[in-house]
Protein backbone atom coordinates (compact mmCIF):
# COMPACT_ATOMS: atom_id res chain seq x y z
CA UNK A 1 0.00 0.00 0.00
CA UNK A 2 2.38 2.41 1.00
CA UNK A 3 4.34 1.53 -2.47
CA UNK A 4 1.67 2.51 -4.11
CA UNK A 5 0.69 5.80 -2.42
CA UNK A 6 4.54 6.31 -2.64
CA UNK A 7 4.77 5.77 -6.56
CA UNK A 8 1.70 7.97 -7.20
CA UNK A 9 2.73 11.23 -5.37
CA UNK A 10 6.55 10.19 -7.05
CA UNK A 11 4.22 10.08 -10.75
CA UNK A 12 2.55 13.52 -9.90
CA UNK A 13 6.24 14.79 -8.86
CA UNK A 14 7.38 13.42 -12.81
CA UNK A 15 4.06 15.55 -13.93
CA UNK A 16 4.92 18.71 -12.62
CA UNK A 17 8.56 18.10 -13.83
CA UNK A 18 7.29 17.52 -17.42
CA UNK A 19 4.57 20.43 -17.53
CA UNK A 20 7.79 22.27 -15.77
CA UNK A 21 4.71 24.14 -13.58
CA UNK A 22 5.44 23.85 -9.76
CA UNK A 23 1.78 24.51 -8.28
CA UNK A 24 -1.03 22.62 -6.56
CA UNK A 25 -2.89 22.16 -9.24
CA UNK A 26 -0.46 20.66 -11.77
CA UNK A 27 0.64 18.31 -8.52
CA UNK A 28 -3.59 17.61 -8.13
CA UNK A 29 -3.35 17.19 -12.29
CA UNK A 30 -0.23 14.92 -11.83
CA UNK A 31 -1.67 12.98 -8.72
CA UNK A 32 -5.27 11.67 -10.83
CA UNK A 33 -3.13 10.81 -13.94
CA UNK A 34 -1.08 8.63 -11.63
CA UNK A 35 -4.35 7.34 -9.89
CA UNK A 36 -5.80 6.32 -13.35
CA UNK A 37 -2.34 4.63 -14.30
CA UNK A 38 -2.24 2.55 -11.43
CA UNK A 39 -5.88 1.79 -11.24
CA UNK A 40 -5.19 0.21 -14.90
CA UNK A 41 -1.95 -1.95 -13.62
CA UNK A 42 -3.45 -2.34 -10.14
CA UNK A 43 -3.12 -6.43 -10.46
CA UNK A 44 0.71 -6.68 -10.95
CA UNK A 45 1.22 -4.86 -7.28
CA UNK A 46 0.91 -7.51 -4.86
CA UNK A 47 -1.62 -5.23 -2.39
CA UNK A 48 -5.20 -4.64 -3.81
CA UNK A 49 -5.30 -0.79 -5.13
CA UNK A 50 -5.09 1.55 -1.87
CA UNK A 51 -8.03 4.03 -2.98
CA UNK A 52 -9.97 0.79 -1.61
CA UNK A 53 -7.94 0.84 1.89
CA UNK A 54 -8.66 4.61 1.81
CA UNK A 55 -12.11 4.50 1.67
CA UNK A 56 -12.40 1.98 4.02
CA UNK A 57 -10.69 4.04 6.47
CA UNK A 58 -13.24 6.39 5.87
CA UNK A 59 -15.91 3.83 6.26
CA UNK A 60 -14.18 3.41 9.78
CA UNK A 61 -14.66 7.07 10.84
CA UNK A 62 -17.98 7.28 9.72
CA UNK A 63 -18.93 4.37 11.68
CA UNK A 64 -17.47 5.09 14.49
CA UNK A 65 -18.53 8.77 14.66
CA UNK A 66 -22.25 7.53 14.74
CA UNK A 67 -21.79 4.72 17.21
CA UNK A 68 -20.23 7.61 19.37
CA UNK A 69 -23.22 9.92 19.06
CA UNK A 70 -25.82 6.82 19.52
CA UNK A 71 -24.05 5.55 22.79
CA UNK A 72 -23.98 8.84 23.83
CA UNK A 73 -27.74 9.40 23.68
CA UNK A 74 -28.01 5.87 25.34
CA UNK A 75 -26.21 7.31 27.96
CA UNK A 76 -27.76 10.34 28.34
CA UNK A 77 -30.56 8.31 28.83
CA UNK A 78 -29.69 5.99 31.59
CA UNK A 79 -28.07 8.97 33.50
CA UNK A 80 -31.42 11.19 33.37
CA UNK A 81 -33.02 8.07 34.23
CA UNK A 82 -35.02 8.32 38.07
CA UNK A 83 -34.41 5.18 38.77
CA UNK A 84 -31.06 3.53 38.66
CA UNK A 85 -31.52 -0.31 36.94
CA UNK A 86 -28.41 -1.03 35.03
CA UNK A 87 -26.28 -4.45 35.87
CA UNK A 88 -22.86 -3.40 35.17
CA UNK A 89 -20.65 -6.27 34.94
CA UNK A 90 -17.27 -7.35 32.82
CA UNK A 91 -17.64 -9.96 29.92
CA UNK A 92 -15.22 -11.44 27.34
CA UNK A 93 -14.78 -10.82 23.43
CA UNK A 94 -12.93 -12.98 21.69
CA UNK A 95 -11.62 -11.38 18.64
CA UNK A 96 -9.91 -12.62 15.16
CA UNK A 97 -7.91 -9.62 15.16
CA UNK A 98 -4.36 -10.50 14.75
CA UNK A 99 -1.67 -7.44 14.33
CA UNK A 100 -0.82 -5.27 17.23
CA UNK A 101 -2.27 -2.02 15.66
CA UNK A 102 -6.01 -3.81 14.61
CA UNK A 103 -6.34 -4.93 18.34
CA UNK A 104 -5.21 -0.93 19.89
CA UNK A 105 -7.69 0.14 17.29
CA UNK A 106 -10.08 -1.88 18.10
CA UNK A 107 -9.68 -1.54 21.99
CA UNK A 108 -9.82 2.45 21.51
CA UNK A 109 -13.02 2.36 19.69
CA UNK A 110 -14.90 0.18 22.11
CA UNK A 111 -13.40 2.58 25.16
CA UNK A 112 -14.25 5.80 23.46
CA UNK A 113 -18.11 4.45 22.69
CA UNK A 114 -19.77 5.10 25.87
CA UNK A 115 -21.73 1.94 27.71
CA UNK A 116 -18.37 -0.60 27.09
CA UNK A 117 -14.57 -0.24 28.49
CA UNK A 118 -11.68 -2.34 27.75
CA UNK A 119 -10.25 -3.40 30.86
CA UNK A 120 -7.85 -5.67 29.59
CA UNK A 121 -6.56 -7.65 26.66
CA UNK A 122 -5.45 -11.60 27.68
CA UNK A 123 -1.66 -12.39 26.94
CA UNK A 124 -2.33 -13.90 23.92
CA UNK A 125 -3.57 -11.30 22.45
CA UNK A 126 -6.87 -13.33 21.60
CA UNK A 127 -9.54 -12.15 23.83
CA UNK A 128 -10.67 -8.59 25.27
CA UNK A 129 -12.03 -8.28 28.10
CA UNK A 130 -14.49 -5.66 28.56
CA UNK A 131 -16.13 -3.86 31.22
CA UNK A 132 -20.06 -2.90 30.29
CA UNK A 133 -22.51 -0.38 31.97
CA UNK A 134 -25.92 -2.66 31.26
CA UNK A 135 -24.64 -6.37 30.68
CA UNK A 136 -27.93 -7.62 30.48
CA UNK A 137 -27.75 -8.14 26.55
CA UNK A 138 -24.09 -9.17 26.49
CA UNK A 139 -24.64 -11.04 23.41
CA UNK A 140 -26.25 -8.36 21.36
CA UNK A 141 -23.28 -6.15 22.14
CA UNK A 142 -20.62 -8.34 21.24
CA UNK A 143 -22.11 -8.84 17.91
CA UNK A 144 -22.53 -5.08 17.66
CA UNK A 145 -18.67 -4.98 18.13
CA UNK A 146 -17.89 -7.94 16.03
CA UNK A 147 -20.33 -6.87 13.30
CA UNK A 148 -19.24 -2.83 12.89
CA UNK A 149 -16.02 -2.04 14.74
CA UNK A 150 -14.15 -5.17 13.49
CA UNK A 151 -15.52 -5.73 10.37
CA UNK A 152 -14.77 -2.12 9.30
CA UNK A 153 -10.88 -2.55 10.45
CA UNK A 154 -10.72 -6.06 8.96
CA UNK A 155 -11.66 -4.61 5.69
CA UNK A 156 -8.53 -1.53 6.58
CA UNK A 157 -6.08 -4.12 6.96
CA UNK A 158 -7.03 -6.66 4.33
CA UNK B 1 16.41 -22.59 -16.72
CA UNK B 2 14.02 -20.62 -15.05
CA UNK B 3 15.78 -17.31 -13.99
CA UNK B 4 14.45 -14.97 -11.23
CA UNK B 5 13.02 -11.58 -12.78
CA UNK B 6 12.86 -9.97 -9.43
CA UNK B 7 14.88 -7.12 -10.15
CA UNK B 8 13.22 -6.78 -14.05
CA UNK B 9 9.60 -7.21 -12.51
CA UNK B 10 10.13 -4.41 -10.01
CA UNK B 11 11.72 -1.77 -11.95
CA UNK B 12 8.71 -2.52 -14.35
CA UNK B 13 6.34 -1.46 -11.50
CA UNK B 14 8.04 1.89 -11.15
CA UNK B 15 9.21 2.45 -14.57
CA UNK B 16 5.91 1.44 -16.71
CA UNK B 17 3.52 4.07 -14.32
CA UNK B 18 6.27 6.70 -15.34
CA UNK B 19 6.32 5.82 -19.64
CA UNK B 20 2.15 5.85 -19.34
CA UNK B 21 2.24 9.18 -17.63
CA UNK B 22 4.72 10.49 -19.90
CA UNK B 23 2.70 9.58 -22.95
CA UNK B 24 -0.38 11.24 -21.52
CA UNK B 25 1.57 14.03 -21.48
CA UNK B 26 2.81 13.59 -24.51
CA UNK B 27 -1.10 12.83 -25.74
CA UNK B 28 -1.64 16.35 -24.09
CA UNK B 29 1.13 18.26 -25.12
CA UNK B 30 0.29 17.66 -28.68
CA UNK B 31 -1.65 20.98 -29.43
CA UNK B 32 1.13 23.83 -28.35
CA UNK B 33 4.30 21.59 -27.94
CA UNK B 34 5.81 18.72 -29.90
CA UNK B 35 3.93 15.34 -29.17
CA UNK B 36 -0.04 14.23 -30.05
CA UNK B 37 -2.35 10.59 -30.40
CA UNK B 38 0.50 8.90 -32.46
CA UNK B 39 3.52 9.29 -30.50
CA UNK B 40 1.69 9.26 -27.03
CA UNK B 41 -0.06 5.85 -28.69
CA UNK B 42 3.66 4.33 -28.98
CA UNK B 43 4.62 5.12 -25.54
CA UNK B 44 1.56 3.63 -23.94
CA UNK B 45 1.96 0.45 -25.84
CA UNK B 46 5.95 0.92 -25.00
CA UNK B 47 4.66 0.21 -21.41
CA UNK B 48 2.80 -2.36 -22.19
CA UNK B 49 5.42 -4.37 -24.20
CA UNK B 50 7.76 -3.09 -20.89
CA UNK B 51 5.11 -5.45 -18.80
CA UNK B 52 5.17 -8.08 -21.87
CA UNK B 53 8.80 -8.64 -21.63
CA UNK B 54 9.08 -9.03 -17.44
CA UNK B 55 6.00 -10.61 -17.21
CA UNK B 56 4.98 -13.60 -19.71
CA UNK B 57 2.63 -13.31 -22.03
CA UNK B 58 -0.28 -15.14 -20.40
CA UNK B 59 0.13 -13.20 -17.01
CA UNK B 60 -0.62 -9.59 -19.16
CA UNK B 61 -3.26 -10.75 -20.92
CA UNK B 62 -5.16 -11.81 -17.61
CA UNK B 63 -3.69 -8.74 -15.56
CA UNK B 64 -4.95 -6.97 -18.29
CA UNK B 65 -8.15 -8.05 -19.89
CA UNK B 66 -8.38 -5.96 -23.30
CA UNK B 67 -9.27 -7.03 -26.77
CA UNK B 68 -7.14 -4.73 -28.47
CA UNK B 69 -9.32 -5.41 -31.95
CA UNK B 70 -11.70 -3.45 -30.16
CA UNK B 71 -9.43 -0.95 -29.04
CA UNK B 72 -8.73 -0.51 -32.75
CA UNK B 73 -12.23 -0.20 -33.33
CA UNK B 74 -13.17 2.02 -30.80
CA UNK B 75 -10.37 4.78 -31.54
CA UNK B 76 -12.00 4.29 -35.28
CA UNK B 77 -15.32 5.30 -34.21
CA UNK B 78 -14.56 7.84 -31.73
CA UNK B 79 -12.55 9.87 -34.57
CA UNK B 80 -15.17 9.12 -36.98
CA UNK B 81 -17.50 10.78 -34.53
CA UNK B 82 -16.00 13.57 -34.05
CA UNK B 83 -15.86 14.58 -37.22
CA UNK B 84 -19.60 13.72 -38.47
CA UNK B 85 -20.39 15.80 -35.12
CA UNK B 86 -19.25 18.44 -36.71
CA UNK B 87 -22.30 18.05 -39.46
CA UNK B 88 -24.96 18.20 -36.54
CA UNK B 89 -24.24 21.78 -35.61
CA UNK B 90 -23.87 22.75 -39.43
CA UNK B 91 -20.51 23.11 -40.31
CA UNK B 92 -18.29 21.00 -42.68
CA UNK B 93 -17.30 17.60 -41.63
CA UNK B 94 -14.49 17.88 -39.59
CA UNK B 95 -14.64 21.33 -38.29
CA UNK B 96 -13.39 21.25 -35.23
CA UNK B 97 -14.80 23.47 -31.76
CA UNK B 98 -13.10 24.81 -29.29
CA UNK B 99 -14.21 27.14 -25.76
CA UNK B 100 -12.42 28.45 -22.84
CA UNK B 101 -13.91 27.05 -19.26
CA UNK B 102 -13.53 27.90 -15.59
CA UNK B 103 -12.98 24.37 -14.76
CA UNK B 104 -12.99 24.11 -10.93
CA UNK B 105 -9.72 22.50 -9.35
CA UNK B 106 -7.55 23.42 -12.74
CA UNK B 107 -8.76 26.62 -13.71
CA UNK B 108 -8.91 28.71 -16.98
CA UNK B 109 -8.78 25.69 -19.56
CA UNK B 110 -9.57 25.22 -23.42
CA UNK B 111 -11.68 22.58 -24.35
CA UNK B 112 -11.08 21.31 -28.18
CA UNK B 113 -12.83 18.61 -30.21
CA UNK B 114 -9.46 17.66 -31.88
CA UNK B 115 -8.80 16.19 -28.57
CA UNK B 116 -11.33 13.78 -29.34
CA UNK B 117 -9.87 13.19 -32.90
CA UNK B 118 -6.59 12.72 -30.67
CA UNK B 119 -7.85 10.56 -28.25
CA UNK B 120 -9.37 8.07 -31.09
CA UNK B 121 -5.77 8.26 -32.90
CA UNK B 122 -3.88 7.56 -29.45
CA UNK B 123 -6.37 4.44 -29.03
CA UNK B 124 -6.00 3.44 -32.66
CA UNK B 125 -2.34 3.09 -32.54
CA UNK B 126 -2.50 1.19 -29.29
CA UNK B 127 -4.79 -1.17 -30.72
CA UNK B 128 -2.75 -1.97 -33.64
CA UNK B 129 0.68 -2.03 -32.03
CA UNK B 130 -0.39 -4.18 -29.67
CA UNK B 131 -2.39 -6.39 -32.23
CA UNK B 132 0.99 -6.95 -34.07
CA UNK B 133 3.19 -7.57 -30.58
CA UNK B 134 0.52 -10.30 -29.32
CA UNK B 135 0.19 -11.86 -32.69
CA UNK B 136 3.50 -12.53 -33.22
CA UNK B 137 4.29 -13.04 -29.97
CA UNK B 138 1.47 -15.82 -29.63
CA UNK B 139 3.13 -17.65 -32.68
CA UNK B 140 4.35 -20.59 -31.92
Amino acid sequence: MAFQILLNVFLAFIWMFLKNEYTGTTFLVGYFFGLLIILGIRRFFDSRFYLLRVFAVVKLILIFTRELILSNISVLKVILRPKLDIRPGIFALETELEKDWEITILANLITLTPGTLVVDVSPDNKTLYIHAMDIADKEEAIQDIKGSFEKAIMEVSK
Amino acid sequence: MKTNDLILQTVTKVASPVIFLFSIYIFFGGHYSPGGGFVGGLLASGAIVLLLLSYDIKTVANILPIDYKLVVAIGLLIAALTGTGALVFDAPFMTHAYQYFDLPIIGHTSLHTAVLFDLGVYLVVIGVTMTIIQTIGESE
